[in-house]
């Protein structure tokens, strides 16, 4: 079946199973390397995109339920040249060890910081649990977000990303 | 002559006055019993306890599932500060840590039990009946004793009351004295004779400890417990909580070896799976003495057997099937139905493997089966959520994925096909009212 | 002097690819017959002894483009980064222009495994060595043809400069050719106080690709024609297949074949999630015969002590019988998973006869071994190249998935073949971390000293990494199926279930046994650390239990029995940065200490933490650690302090809560609900990471160095906080609420 999404602002048609996960959607048919496959069951946030603004697996969304809603990956805050504050956040702290896990945490900070863009660090800590880190880099992770939400309230107001 | 009559009148209505001063001043000082309680006086240090009595406190304090409403952060076991969802507002727990400034730390054996016995606090303003103290009013006087000495003896954590946001005037405390008029009875639970000891027990443990019709029986509209309609189901924190009775939601017949295993673990497979309000209740359960556990099962279980056997498609699991071409709500109907094969059926109809709590077939969910959707509904949106860091069952939350559209065409489809069962009428509304 | 190329195969590719090696000889100081090729006693430095041609290790192009190779892989632990500033201070190139080509059996030296914390001591001293001899025969080259003394040139990123302007770069001295020399690491290092690259906290390299999206993984390779492959496991090892409807399976949209080769069950598909749906239905139409062959979970250290071991001393000194007052005591270790985050993955073709395998393995020379022996070709007709996965954290199921890759590969012939193992697969299937049990019993003497120390560690083995086909999963389902090869111990000083059972600590009279246990109910190997983990928690929650029967601060009690100054170095930072002579613990909080020198001859790791514990929940809160750490000469801070933070909160994350469930027939830890692992609720408030700089001692490895004494502390902790001493790992919420 065609399906016509709108990913980080432009518009793509795939043509895929209504099941398939947007996970595979993203990766396989977009050619997206943000959103990964951790465990296909909505427990470890490695594959956290946005949709409609809200962090979501999307190794548990159909892609048939996905509609007109946008779909924000990793890929639409910046690029290697212009990383976006998240990332470039991410690159100051060295906040990757393996770094599988990390393109689902920025999205998955992204969220928290559209929506509350000064956290207190328990709301950091908390937003975050959703999703896991096997290495063991937590610490950097919550110092990189801190570090962007420190940047965007230096910002004026109107460009969160 | 005229003057004897005005004389006399005056009399009459001085005399009326005078009675009906006398009533109202009567009035007064019932209203003001019913209203108002004295303080106590605080206790400068906790006295010393027996580690017997302790360790009996503890076992009391999992079947009275004291921590599903005091204890919010595992980290801070007691200290209050969650969120009960009541009619008449949103009331905070308290913290029951011995703390001196925030918590029962100057409380003494006698304050301790009049806020259990009478929902009155030590320094004697009254307490809103969201605490279950009119089940607790039943406790034997050693098992108040047992949980004074267990909650004297936690760590004191420094914890302030939340501010309750009650709905004027429901917020005035004197006027739970009314309430309590109505409702609050200190008569204990009698055993019967015609059942066993086991039963017993479990009559015990479910009316003065895990209070369960607290949330299994309806409330009257002041918020009382609806005795004629004992374990006719009810509500808590908006989700709908079933029927224990006759009137049981549930599609398939409750074992009491079920019951018992759901009441332990949370899961009776092929059967249920804990959700929401209950996962609290289940969680402090696990904690308690298993024979009690059992006792309660077996009590439970003399209700839920009422419940009269019905040929429901939980007999008969399997993949739910397509709506049917000549459907009214067709259009709905398979809107539901590709939202179920393409999020859903892949967990509870392909299935996963054993052990993380296999997902339930659907025709055998209760939810789907209970006269209004609200728990069906959180089911969706929320998931089931294990406690932090320990394992349990888990099904992720939808409620960032699926639009109110699609959430109540799946709702529809699922009562109509899942359960063969009409869709609820409020259900539209109930989806559109707002995700948590 | 032409001599031949040791390796036929890698000339003809690098032939192909553009660059002549030649072999030339030098004239003035480095000709190969001064001296010959043994530049340290005992051996040339680091994986230099297995690999001694410098051209092996760094190439230079005729347009100065530099290229650095290792036979180390990047498991996360940076040293894609970190190698590259080695070589770079050397040869005094901008790191920058470093390009690193790491483990590929066509192109790399063998360094054997990415393991036990070798990555620095073995590659990063063979380039430093290699680096430093390549740039003294350059500078040489350069004087000469200046014609002038080699201290009249500078050197700045790969171009020396003469007076007078005169300038030739590192191309075009070599002109194409390459350095086809043997090293004799004879070549002096650049002095550490003249360091402008190594020793710095150089930025990853990896990081912004990994942040932005690029593709970065083996997960994330497409290559032209790729199809999708998903496996069907067996239940349990001991299932026996009794129907399979393959036939229905193949009619599926999208399969392309669905393979059958005695228990072994796969599809293969066009698109990645048509296979995986291909693969469930075929699952669910299997019937399996599922024996109960398994002991449960139920009481692992009585499962440990009932299984048949062959106890093998490691330490005898002095002797048995000192007079003192004995303290006693057994600690455990549960089955613990690697679980990697991304469940392991690997592409594979066979185009022409040859096949290439893109694997995340630890190990692409010996899994070319165990896959030239599983598909029965001679190994030169196999590639094995390491593209990163996600962190492996030891033997994990890289090497299985490259199996099945090849396997399926050979079934489907002509196309790269995409294996992704489930989660589920990953969990239950790769090899575990070894269920241990210790039991230690000291006697103190009157000056509150150790007088007499013996310790036996029970534990199968932790080694059963490829080499053999036997050892690839796959391989054991197949019809003709091969037999793994029995677990075997690792001999000393490295150890596997005995790694680092040896203290540390000045013991006049010490006896240590390895119980060593060659069968286990399943699959077990590699996870970081090894023994370490279960020896640092026993050893180290033993010094403070007897401490306390001393009636001695934990920490002067270590210091006490210590006599390396490095080793008393760290110990004293921790605990002075930690606070610990002037802690106080309040209500339900409590401090604890560890030290352990990794494998008694790597990194020197000191840990004090605090934690909070709550009795009535058994929840266990980490407020703060302090470690301090000696990793000899630092190359790269920034990824010191990251590795020794992540085995720090990995390792709190096994000690808090993680075991391994199974019943009789099957493994029940399938998933991460019923396999928790530590979420942001519970790590840490706050992480310090001290470094003590050794500015010319040799690198030690790093990566493994925290996973005890994380353990150990946290226990330690716990004791003072919770007022009862476990013993049993791990110290998970249940263990916690029952403790008395």
């Amino acid at each position: 079946m065609n399906y016509e999404l709108q990913v980080n602002g432009k518009r793509h048609r795939v043509d895929t199973d209504a099941d398939t996960p947007l996970l595979y959607v993203l990766r396989d048919d977009l050619q997206l390397n943000g959103a990964k496959f951790g465990c296909g069951l909505g427990q470890c946030g490695a594959c956290t995109v946005m949709l409609d603004g809200a962090p979501v697996m999307s190794c548990i969304v159909p892609v048939s339920v996905v509609g007109a809603r946008p779909v924000r990956t990793v890929e639409g805050l910046g690029t290697v040249d212009k990383p976006g504050v998240l990332q470039q956040a991410f690159i100051d702290e060295q906040a990757a060890q393996c770094g599988y896990c990390i393109a689902g945490m920025i999205m998955r900070a992204q969220a928290l910081l559209d929506k509350h863009p000064s956290p207190t660090d328990e709301q950091i800590r908390s937003h975050m649990m959703p999703n896991l880190c096997r290495c063991g880099t937590h610490m950097r992770i919550l110092r990189a977000v801190r570090r962007a939400a420190n940047t965007f309230s230096r910002q004026p107001a109107g460009g969160r990303s | 002559m005229e003057q004897a009559g005005r004389r006399r009148r005056r009399g009459h209505t001085r005399r009326r006055l005078g009675w009906l001063s006398l009533v109202a001043a009567l009035l007064g000082i019932v209203a003001v019993a019913i209203m108002w309680r004295p303080a106590l006086a605080p206790i400068a240090a906790a006295p010393r306890f027996e580690p017997g009595l302790v360790e009996r406190g503890a076992r009391v304090a999992a079947l009275g599932t004291c921590a599903a409403c005091h204890t919010v952060d595992p980290a801070r076991p007691f200290a209050g500060g969650f969120p009960i969802e009541t009619p008449f507002g949103t009331v905070y727990s308290t913290n029951i840590t011995p703390d001196a400034r925030t918590g029962i730390g100057g409380w003494s054996e006698e304050a301790f039990t009049r806020a259990m016995r009478e929902g009155v606090s030590r320094d004697g303003h009254l307490l809103y009946p969201a605490f279950p103290y009119n089940h607790y009013a039943r406790l034997e006087q050693d098992d108040v004793r047992a949980l004074y000495a267990y909650f004297m003896t936690r760590p004191p954590l420094d914890a302030p009351a939340r501010k309750n946001e009650m709905t004027f005037p429901f917020g005035l405390r004197p006027l739970v004295g009314f309430w309590n008029i109505l409702y609050l009875s200190d008569e204990p639970v009698r055993p019967d004779p015609k059942q066993s000891a086991e039963w017993n027990r479990g009559a015990y443990v479910a009316d003065a400890l895990a209070h369960c019709s607290a949330c299994h029986t309806p409330r009257t509209r002041l918020g009382g417990p609806d005795d004629k309609r004992f374990f006719d189901g009810g509500e808590a924190e908006d989700w709908y909580v079933p029927a224990l009775n006759a009137k049981s939601p549930s599609p398939l017949p409750w074992s009491r070896d079920h019951l018992a295993a759901y009441l332990r673990t949370g899961i009776a497979p092929g059967h249920a799976a804990a959700g929401g309000p209950m996962q609290g209740v289940v969680e402090n359960l696990r904690q308690a003495d298993p024979a009690d556990v059992e006792a309660l099962a077996t009590y439970i279980h003399g209700y839920l057997a009422q419940a009269p056997a019905r040929d429901t498609p939980a007999r008969r699991p399997g993949s739910l099937p397509p709506p049917k071409p000549d459907d009214p709500d067709l259009a709905r109907m398979q809107l539901g139905h590709q939202v179920y094969v393409n999020a859903c059926a892949r967990c509870h109809d392909a299935g996963r493997t054993e052990s993380s709590g296999t997902a339930l077939q659907l025709q055998q969910a209760v939810a789907l089966y209970d006269p209004d959707p609200r728990s069906l509904i959180h089911l969706v949106r929320d998931g089931i959520a294990p406690p932090d860091g320990e394992p349990a069952r888990w099904m992720p939350g939808f409620g960032a994925i699926l639009t109110d559209e699609q959430t109540v065409a799946l709702a529809a489809y699922l009562r109509r096909y899942g359960a063969g069962q009409p869709v609820w009428p409020e259900l539209e509304k109930q989806v559109r009212k707002g995700k948590q | 002097m032409n001599a031949p190329l040791p390796n036929p195969g890698r000339r003809r590719l690098l032939a192909a690819a553009g660059s002549l090696t030649l072999v030339f000889s030098l004239a003035p100081a480095w000709s190969q017959g001064e001296g010959g090729a043994k530049g340290k006693e005992g051996g040339l430095p680091g994986s230099l002894e297995k690999e001694p041609w410098l051209d092996a290790w760094i190439r230079i192009e005729a347009n100065n483009a530099v290229t650095v190779f290792t036979g180390k892989a990047e498991l996360g632990q940076g040293i894609k980064t970190a190698l590259p500033q080695v070589a770079a201070e050397e040869l005094q190139v901008n790191p920058g222009r470093i390009r690193l080509v790491t483990a590929d059996t066509a192109r790399t030296p063998n360094e054997g495994y990415t393991a036990g914390s070798h990555s620095m001591q073995d590659s990063g001293t063979a380039l430093r060595h290699a680096a430093a001899q390549v740039r003294f025969i350059l500078a040489g080259m350069a004087a000469q043809r200046f014609q002038v003394a080699g201290n009249a040139l500078t050197l700045r990123d790969g171009v020396f400069e003469a007076p007078g302007g005169r300038r030739v770069t590192y191309g075009e001295l070599l002109a194409g050719r390459q350095l086809h020399l043997r090293a004799d690491g004879k070549a002096p290092l650049r002095p550490r106080a003249a360091h402008t690259v190594s020793g710095k906290p150089l930025r990853r390299t990896d990081i912004p690709a990994k942040v932005t999206g690029g593709s970065a993984y083996v997960q994330d390779l497409r290559l032209p024609g790729m199809v999708h492959a998903r496996v069907v496991r067996p239940p349990s090892q001991a299932a026996q297949l009794v129907s399979a409807d393959t036939a229905g399976v193949a009619r599926q949209a999208g399969v392309l074949k669905v393979v059958r080769d005695g228990r072994y069950l796969a599809v293969i598909a066009d698109g990645e999630y048509r296979a995986v749906k291909a693969a469930t239905m075929l699952a669910r139409t299997t019937r399996w015969d599922v024996p109960a062959s398994l002991p449960g979970t139920k009481n692992v250290p009585a499962d440990v002590r009932a299984r048949p071991a062959e106890d093998m001393p490691i330490l005898e000194r002095g002797s048995a019988g000192a007079g003192g007052r004995t303290v006693s005591a057994t600690y455990t270790r549960p089955w613990q998973l690697h679980a990697s985050i991304g469940p392991s993955c690997a592409v594979a073709q066979l185009i022409d006869g040859q096949y290439t395998v893109w694997t995340h393995s630890q190990g692409v020379y010996p899994l070319r071994e165990a896959l030239a022996e599983l598909l029965g070709v001679d190994k030169e007709t196999i590639r094995c190249i390491h593209v990163e996965g996600s962190g492996c954290y030891g033997h994990n199921a890289a090497d299985d998935v490259a199996a099945d890759a090849a396997l399926l590969a050979r079934s489907y012939p002509g196309r790269p073949v995409r294996v992704q193992w489930m989660r589920e697969e990953e969990h239950a299937w790769e090899p575990f971390g070894p269920a241990m049990l210790v039991d230690a019993r000291a006697t103190l003497g009157a000056d509150g000293r150790i007088a007499d120390w013996e310790y036996a560690v029970t534990s199968p083995s932790h080694n059963n990494r490829p080499g053999k086909a036997g050892n690839l999963l796959a391989a054991t389902h197949l019809a003709r199926a091969f037999t793994p090869p029995p677990g075997k111990p690792i001999p000393q000083p490295e150890g596997g279930g005995d790694r680092n059972a040896i203290p540390y600590y000045v013991l006049p009279n010490a006896r240590v046994t390895h119980r060593f246990q060659q069968n286990a109910p399943l699959r077990t190997s590699a996870l970081r650390s090894l023994g370490a983990y279960c020896n640092v928690f026993a050893i180290e929650s033993f010094m403070d239990e007897l401490a306390l029967a001393a009636n001695a601060d934990p920490v002067a009690f270590r210091l006490r029995h210590l006599d390396d100054p490095r080793a008393i170095d760290v110990v004293k930072l921790a605990a002075d940065k930690f606070g610990w002579n002037a802690y106080r613990p309040g209500a339900r909080r409590g401090r604890g200490f560890a030290f352990a020198r990794y494998k008694n001859l790597a990194a020197y790791c000191a840990l004090a933490l605090e934690v909070e514990v709550a009795r009535e929940t058994g929840f266990v809160r980490i407020l703060r650690a302090v470690a301090a750490v000696d990793c000899g000469e630092v190359v790269n801070p920034d990824g010191v302090r990251n590795q020794i933070e992540g085995g720090i909160i990995q390792s709190a994350s096994w000690t808090l809560l993680e075991q391994v469930r199974f019943d009789e027939r099957l493994v029940q830890t399938v998933d991460w609900a019923s396999y928790p692992i530590l979420r942001f609720n519970q790590v840490p408030h706050s992480l310090e990471v001290h470094l003590i700089d050794r500015p010319g001692q040799p690198f030690l490895g790093t990566g493994e160095a925290a996973q005890g004494p994380a353990a150990a502390a946290l226990a330690n902790a716990v004791a003072q906080a919770a007022g009862v001493r476990v013993r049993d790992l791990p110290l998970d919420r249940a263990r916690m609420r029952a403790a008395k």
